[in-house]
């Protein structure tokens, strides 16, 4: 059975998700100790800054002592937690587990970095020696599953982040940002974050130094790019397609008129600029002048607003695709609950015949080849017919979640 | 199969992706993008074989008359369409080129084969004057629907909250390369149409101009063509101001098409 015992964005707040988070360095001791301690067989553990999990497989019910061992390994009293934790056994965990790989859980819908926190999480598990053919089942699937949602809706394809939504607006413009060149006035940490994901795209940064140049020196060099003074605003614009601006100024500090005049020089080519800062720091009016594009936080978060609306609409297509995954791997799960009866059951039916076969030999004396043949033909299309449909109800019961009564049932009435 | 059963397979094939277009827009959704292409090239064979079929059946090269005109247009732009498709795998241009290409095969399925033309426009020179000029047609017809998507995303990047159209239409610069490829690739087809039309003229007529409609609108194209030329390349035109170009264009040579044909007394002047 598979057990999941945690607690997420959902049910707790962050101190309490901090007060439970596994450091990934302790991880390896922790899932030793609570195989041991909770008698689990194998087990992983999921700690993000979202969400902590354990994921376990138990040969009974096991979610209570798994909740009581997360609470005593983090020395806190079980009662206060009570509120804060789900727990989900059988088919619930293993759904719960598919949600959590597919983003469907996640504080942003559609995230990214789930999967990687989960292959992240399983990959300890390994390395603890703490993955048996379950887990690693449900590891598979849910990684397939996850990334059918993926590729097959939108759910995670446009930006909510407003770093990354400036990134995705400039791709709208510029297409390739290949060869493009970004401007950073100021340097903040969200221009950074812009830039760095530019420059990864192929762009060449610049960055313009406040009241420091300092500062300006340090993220050009991780930028890979080079830095100028603030005064050299408007020389500088003329030579960028993109402008991040984020200063903590508190008057403006790209005017329309510097606008202006890079405009002209650039003949009126496309100019995309990027207010993040508050109080602004570029003239709003700006945004009217040919072939630019003025975005301010404001416009960046209504980009992004829109976006998330269209992860929602799609994660209904998502929701669909990961139901039909579950059901998959559930089918799979409870066929595999009656193989060991089919197995002896054929082994019993083997015995009995093999047994009959003996005494009539006895009883005929030696047969020729071809009457051996005809007596093991014979007797095999006998049992296999009997056992045929048997068989075939039994797996289909299985994938139904029937199964379990007919399984004690035809223990009793063959002897098993 | 006579070219009419042809024609009205190329017409179902074409209807997926008329029907594509739609549901493309609706939910926003690349749901049929592979069968779409498979069945438009399916679509394109097809009509490939209608038109040699009618070839065949009239024993002229058919380019005259609303049945064959409209069809041998719809075969150009479909060609141009997977062209662009093909090279640059933006499939905005489908969003115009799919409704019209289909529009046009149901008008020509829907109206009679015209009669048989002046037995002086039989030849070889018809069919290569013919397709020179529907490849710069369908390359205008391309800068127009670039044209359009250029305004449409540029509106959409300005109102700073995104709907559909967003999503779907590449960016800007994509927009305007491929506009001015097609400008360009556009003016070399109507060029050589234009001087072929010419010399076939003068060896018909001894005149290089009539005055026939078609004359008139292959003009004014070239013009436009000229003049996008110019402002792209040498004044530096590009963005916004070549995408009205390139609307202002197509409708300038729509628009002659329309007024050179509906004003009977211009062309029977001619005649």
């Amino acid at each position: 059975m598979i057990v999941v015992v945690g607690l997420s964005h959902q049910t707790a707040p962050l101190e309490i998700r901090e007060a439970l988070a596994f450091p990934k360095e302790r991880l390896g001791e922790a899932l030793a100790k609570v195989r041991e301690e909770t008698g689990l067989t194998e087990a992983m553990i999921l700690s993000t800054c979202n969400r902590v999990e354990i994921y376990g497989r138990a040969p009974e019910p096991r979610a209570e002592t798994v909740g009581e061992f997360l609470a005593r390994y983090h020395d806190q009293p079980i009662d206060d937690l009570e509120k804060y934790l789900y727990r989900h056994e059988g088919d619930a965990a293993v759904r719960h587990a598919f949600r959590v790989a597919a983003s469907l859980e996640s504080m942003v819908l559609g995230e990214s970095q789930i999967l990687g926190q989960v292959k992240r999480a399983y990959e300890a598990a390994e390395e603890a020696g703490s993955l048996g053919s379950v887990l690693n089942a449900l590891k598979n699937r849910t990684y397939g599953a996850a990334k059918r949602a993926r590729t097959e809706t939108a759910i995670g394809r446009n930006a909510v982040s407003v770093s990354h939504v400036a990134v995705e607006l400039a791709r709208k413009i510029f297409g390739d940002l290949k060869d493009r060149a970004v401007l950073l006035v100021g340097a903040g940490k969200m221009s950074e974050v812009a830039a760095r994901q530019m420059v990864k795209d192929g762009a060449r940064a610049a960055v313009l130094g406040g009241r420091t140049l300092e500062k300006a020196e340090q993220l050009a060099a991780t930028l890979g790019g080079r830095s100028a003074p603030l005064e050299a605003l408007r020389t500088e614009i003329e030579k960028v397609d993109v402008v991040i601006s984020g200063t903590g100024a508190s008057g403006l500090v790209v005017h329309r008129a510097d606008v202006e005049a890079a405009q002209a020089a650039r003949r009126h080519r496309p100019l995309f600029l990027i207010d993040i800062a508050v109080p602004r720091d570029i003239e709003p009016s700006a945004g009217k002048v040919q072939g630019v594009f003025l975005y301010d936080i404001d416009d960046l978060k209504s980009v992004s607003d829109a976006n998330l609306r269209v992860r929602q609409k799609e994660a209904a297509s998502a929701e669909s695709i990961v139901d039909q995954e579950i059901r998959g791997f559930l089918d799979w799960r409870h066929s595999l609950d009656v193989v060991p009866l089919l197995v002896e059951l054929r082994g019993r039916a083997e015995e009995i015949r093999r047994g009959e076969i003996e005494k009539a030999r006895r009883r005929l004396g030696p047969l020729t080849p071809e009457q051996e043949k005809a007596v093991d033909a014979l007797t095999s299309g006998i049992v296999n017919k009997l056992l045929h449909s048997p068989t075939v109800r039994l797996k289909e019961m299985a994938q139904n979640g029937h199964h379990e009564e007919y399984v004690g049932l035809i223990r009793k009435l063959f002897g098993l | 199969m006579d070219s009419g059963a042809y024609l009205f397979l190329s017409l179902i094939c074409y209807a997926v992706g008329a029907v594509h277009v739609l549901v493309h827009v609706i939910t926003r959704r690349r749901l049929l993008t592979t069968l779409t292409i498979a069945s438009t090239l399916l679509g394109f064979a097809f009509h490939t074989a209608a038109l040699s079929q009618r070839w065949t059946e009239a024993g002229h090269f058919p380019s005259t008359g609303l049945h064959d005109g409209a069809s041998l247009l719809a075969w150009g732009t479909v060609l141009v369409f997977l062209l662009v498709y093909l090279s640059t795998r933006v499939d905005a241009l489908g969003l115009f080129a799919y409704p019209f290409t289909f529009v046009l095969v149901l008008m020509a399925s829907l109206s009679p084969e015209g009669p048989p033309p002046d037995s002086v426009l039989r030849g070889l020179f018809m069919p290569v004057h013919t397709v020179l000029a529907v490849f710069g047609y369908g390359a205008l017809f391309a800068a127009f629907t670039m044209g359009v998507l250029y305004l449409i995303q540029e509106n959409e990047l300005r109102s700073r909250s995104p709907r559909r159209f967003y999503y779907m239409i590449p960016s800007l610069e994509r927009l305007d390369t491929i506009g001015g490829r097609s400008v360009i690739g556009g003016f070399a087809f109507l060029t050589l149409a234009i001087l072929t039309g010419f010399h076939w003229n003068m060896s018909l007529n001894g005149r290089y101009w009539t005055g026939d409609p078609k004359e008139w609108a292959a003009l004014a194209a070239w013009v436009i063509y000229v003049v996008q030329i110019t402002a792209r390349f040498r004044a530096g035109w590009g963005g916004r101001r070549a995408a009205w170009l390139g609307i202002a264009g197509f409708g300038i040579v729509v628009f002659t098409f329309a007024w050179a044909t509906l004003v009977p007394s211009v062309a029977a002047a001619a005649r």
